[in-house]
């Protein structure tokens, strides 16, 4: 197949970067703000002066690369049709146990390879009790240290194709992959085109299914109109409707002018960290972020290596300018699904609407946990991981010869 | 009490945009992109190149100078006091029509200028206007307001207000945009007692309702049948979903939005640009004026980011309906101008659910910017519609403009 020799890689970025970076901040000019605005317009004022502050003054971006540089990290180019080749960065965790369960880990935006941090030690670990897994997350086209793509087009099948090559590039003709966000997304795309060959059961944290069709579900859709829907689904909905009145104004512009908001993403450090923040902190479930973990997490997006514009594209080309849905092109498959459902996620539809999306194996409740659930709930993840690959779980020993013991 | 005002930006704030111009970084672009992803990446380093070296604000803001500017308190209900900024160009006709002219966003009071000649010239053949051009709150060289909730019914409060502080106690109104929305409200809590009569370059309203307006609520049910208003609606539709992303932000999250406003001046430059591109009929803009047009908000008393709010007080939060709450149809007569470059084109008879439709333009030439695009025509909509003749002619007494 089309991809070179992987390298190993470590971030390395130039002292100019950073002083000019320095710079920047100095001349930093702040907004006001409304008397008792709070959370209401956006990112509140002090919250937003601190973090400044605390990226001036008291944040070490070294001390980040340093820790970051002891994961085991790589890259190498992937050759993506149409597109030639993009050099793509990764995180590949090796499991001890040689028949541990290759597992791909996408991530979304605004997330990072980050995410998967806390997961590494739980789900490479070995036992005789639970699964083991080798663990690769890459860094999306675009984000993070890998390519961007630098034409228009790159779409769900397109990251598909990186992402499946990846995987077999490193041996892995199958595997089970995780996700959320547009890791959830692209999640369709990988199995919708790989799966069953390549991909052999997938897990999200993020279910996003539509509406029943009648003709697609016609119990469910049935379902909508004789059964009322339990306190829990109507609250799930209320939750969606508020998210989609207040929440997603990000979303429309993203997906309609990437480019314009992308030179305030690419030229204030202050405009970035605000527009990220923004949803660290309205998308988890109280999470006590630590300014140190917020500015590592912009700095992964402030010093990515397509800069921070580049990420934004996804939402363009995947919802094509805002004029279909994310999952265009996705079929519904056999390919053992599992979903885990999180109070603070900012999609929540009827849990009975998940069997929409794939052969729904597996299912788990959590009453802590949001968005970012790898790295808000890492254990929860990786218990449900471990559950649904697990000797008697719903998908023990898909991937052959590798069921994780 | 109202002073002259001078506009006067300080070195030091030139100083500290010019050191956050060198520090530029710019994205880069996908290839062939267009305007398909947003404004293009040629045109913003043009412009940056051109805000860096070639634009001279001070040259701008002596001409600026040279309007009749002052600034006043105006104290609004519930809120402190707010010093707004206004021109007031009387005419040499005594008698002539005091007109209140209101911006949007993101416009500014300098979109009057060129109106300027056309209003207040004196002659036998068209009537006269004594124009008054402020600054909303919030926006160019006005006051903000400090808390939340400064909504439709506080803006038309304060720009009445200043009209009777001018000792205009009758008078007429013209406005677009914002100035089109504030406009809804102004005519439903001053119409008739003082606003005599008022024109709109944006006659936007709520959807028709069964119970608001039937006959054309029936109208909206035919629309299946009737071609020509399915066209209209299906591409304002079309464009709101492209062109709205910012609506939604500014709505939504002011705050969010307003960091890279205030920080990034390459940021706030592509933002505002990619509207005076999209919503103007093809309009040439230059270099220069696109730079002045962006300084206004770069340097605005309150910041850029206060200007943003507005879409947030009047959709409250996006949770209303439409921004039209609180409003209904008033008798007060409306004089309405369609702009073939305008984003959003509604079938002409929806006007009428506003008010009082006197008189209806349709134009050849310009957009959403009416008065900086097309000003003679929008001049020539209101000497038709205020002049002898006219459908409101006389309303303001003893003040028929010539």
């Amino acid at each position: 197949m089309a991809s070179s020799d992987e390298r190993p890689y470590s971030i390395s970025i130039p002292d100019s970067e950073l002083d000019f970076l320095k710079k920047k901040l100095e001349l930093t000019r702040f907004p006001d703000e409304l008397e008792g605005a709070a959370w209401n317009y956006g990112a509140p004022l002090s919250d937003i002066k601190r973090l400044v502050g605390h990226w001036q003054d008291g944040y070490d971006w070294r001390k980040s690369e340093a820790a970051l540089n002891t994961l085991p990290m790589f890259t190498r180019d992937i050759e993506v049709e149409g597109f030639g080749t993009l050099n793509i960065h990764y995180v590949h965790q090796k499991s001890d146990v040689a028949g541990a369960i290759p597992l791909l880990f996408a991530h979304g935006w605004p997330g990072s390879f980050l995410e998967v941090r806390k997961l590494l030690p739980l789900l490479s670990a070995g036992g005789p009790d639970h699964p083991s897994f080798h663990v690769v997350a890459p860094s999306l086209p675009g984000f993070g240290f890998s390519e961007a793509p630098s034409k228009p087009g790159f779409k769900g099948p397109q990251y598909a194709e990186v992402l499946n090559k990846l995987m077999l590039a490193l041996g892995y003709e199958e595997y089970v992959y995780q996700g959320g966000d547009w890791g959830y997304a692209l999640g369709k795309y990988v199995v919708t085109n790989y799966g069953h060959r390549h991909v052999k059961a997938w897990h999200t944290n993020m279910p996003l299914p539509g509406a029943p069709s009648l003709f697609k579900n016609p119990l469910l859709y049935l379902g909508m109109f004789f059964l009322s829907y339990d306190e829990t689904s109507m609250k799930r909905l209320a939750n969606m409707k508020r998210h989609r009145t207040k929440g997603t104004g990000y979303f429309n512009e993203q997906a309609t002018k990437p480019q314009t908001i992308g030179y305030s993403l690419a030229d204030s450090p202050v405009g970035l960290l605000s527009w990220i923040y923004e949803k660290l902190v309205s998308w988890t479930d109280e999470y006590p972020w630590t300014d140190d973990e917020v500015i590592e997490w912009i700095s992964v997006y402030w010093l990515s290596r397509a800069g921070p514009a580049a990420s934004t594209r996804i939402y363009h080309e995947l919802t094509g300018g805002m004029t279909h849905d994310t999952d265009q092109g996705t079929v519904w498959t056999s390919v053992p699904l599992g979903v885990s459902y999180f109070p603070k996620e900012i999609f929540q539809l009827p849990k009975s609407w998940s069997h929409t999306l794939g052969n729904l194996v597996f299912e788990s409740d959590h009453d802590k946990g949001g968005h970012f659930a790898a790295f808000e709930q890492p254990e929860a993840i990786a218990g449900d991981l471990r559950k649904m690959f697990g000797k008697g779980g719903p998908a023990h020993g898909v991937v052959p010869g590798k069921g994780g013991y | 009490m109202s002073q002259p005002f001078r506009l006067s930006v300080p070195d030091a704030d030139l100083d500290l945009l010019h050191k956050k111009l060198d520090l530029t970084r710019f994205p880069d672009e996908l290839d062939g992109a267009g305007w398909d992803y947003g404004v293009p990446l040629a045109d913003v380093k043009r412009l940056v190149a051109h805000w860096k070296h070639g634009f001279d604000w001070r040259k701008s803001e002596a001409e600026i100078n040279k309007l009749d500017m002052y600034t006043t308190d105006i104290q609004v209900d519930g809120f402190d006091k707010l010093n707004i900024h206004y021109v007031h160009q009387k005419s040499e006709v005594p008698n002539a029509i005091p007109l209140l002219f209101v911006h949007g966003w993101p416009g500014h009071f300098l979109e009057v200028r060129k109106l300027l000649p056309y209003l207040t010239s004196s002659s036998p053949d068209h009537p006269s206007f004594h124009v008054v051009a402020p600054s909303l709150p919030g926006f160019g060289f006005s006051e903000a307001p400090h808390k939340p909730g400064f909504a439709g019914y506080q803006y038309a409060e304060v720009v009445h207000k200043l009209m009777l502080s001018l000792g205009y106690n009758e008078y007429v109104y013209q406005g677009g945009d914002f100035g089109h929305t504030i406009g809804v409200f102004v005519v439903n809590k001053y119409g008739n007692t003082h606003v005599k009569a008022w024109h709109s370059n944006l006659p936007v309203y709520r959807i028709p309702t069964f119970f608001s307006n039937p006959l054309l609520f029936l109208e909206l049910l035919t629309m299946p049948f009737n071609k020509y208003i399915r066209d209209k609606v299906q591409t304002s539709l079309r464009i709101r979903k492209k062109e709205f992303g910012y609506f939604m932000v500014q709505s939504t999250k002011p705050q969010t939005i307003g960091y890279s406003f205030a920080d990034s001046p390459v940021g706030l430059l592509a933002w505002i640009y990619e509207k005076l591109v999209a919503a103007s009929d093809n309009y040439p803009w230059t270099d220069d004026e696109v730079l002045e047009w962006i300084s206004i908000y770069w340097h605005a008393r309150a910041g850029p980011a206060a200007s943003a709010r507005i879409y947030y007080e009047l959709t409250r939060g996006n949770e209303a309906s439409d921004m039209f709450e609180g409003t209904s149809w008033t008798s007060v007569p409306l004089g309405v101008a369609h702009f073939p470059g305008e984003r959003i084109s509604l079938p002409k008879s929806w006007a009428h659910m506003l008010g009082k439709v006197v008189q209806e333009s349709f134009h050849e030439k310009g957009g959403h910017f009416a008065a900086f695009e097309a000003p003679e025509a929008l001049a020539g909509d209101l000497r038709k519609m205020f002049g002898k003749g006219g459908p409101a002619y006389g309303v303001v007494s003893g003040k028929d403009g010539y």
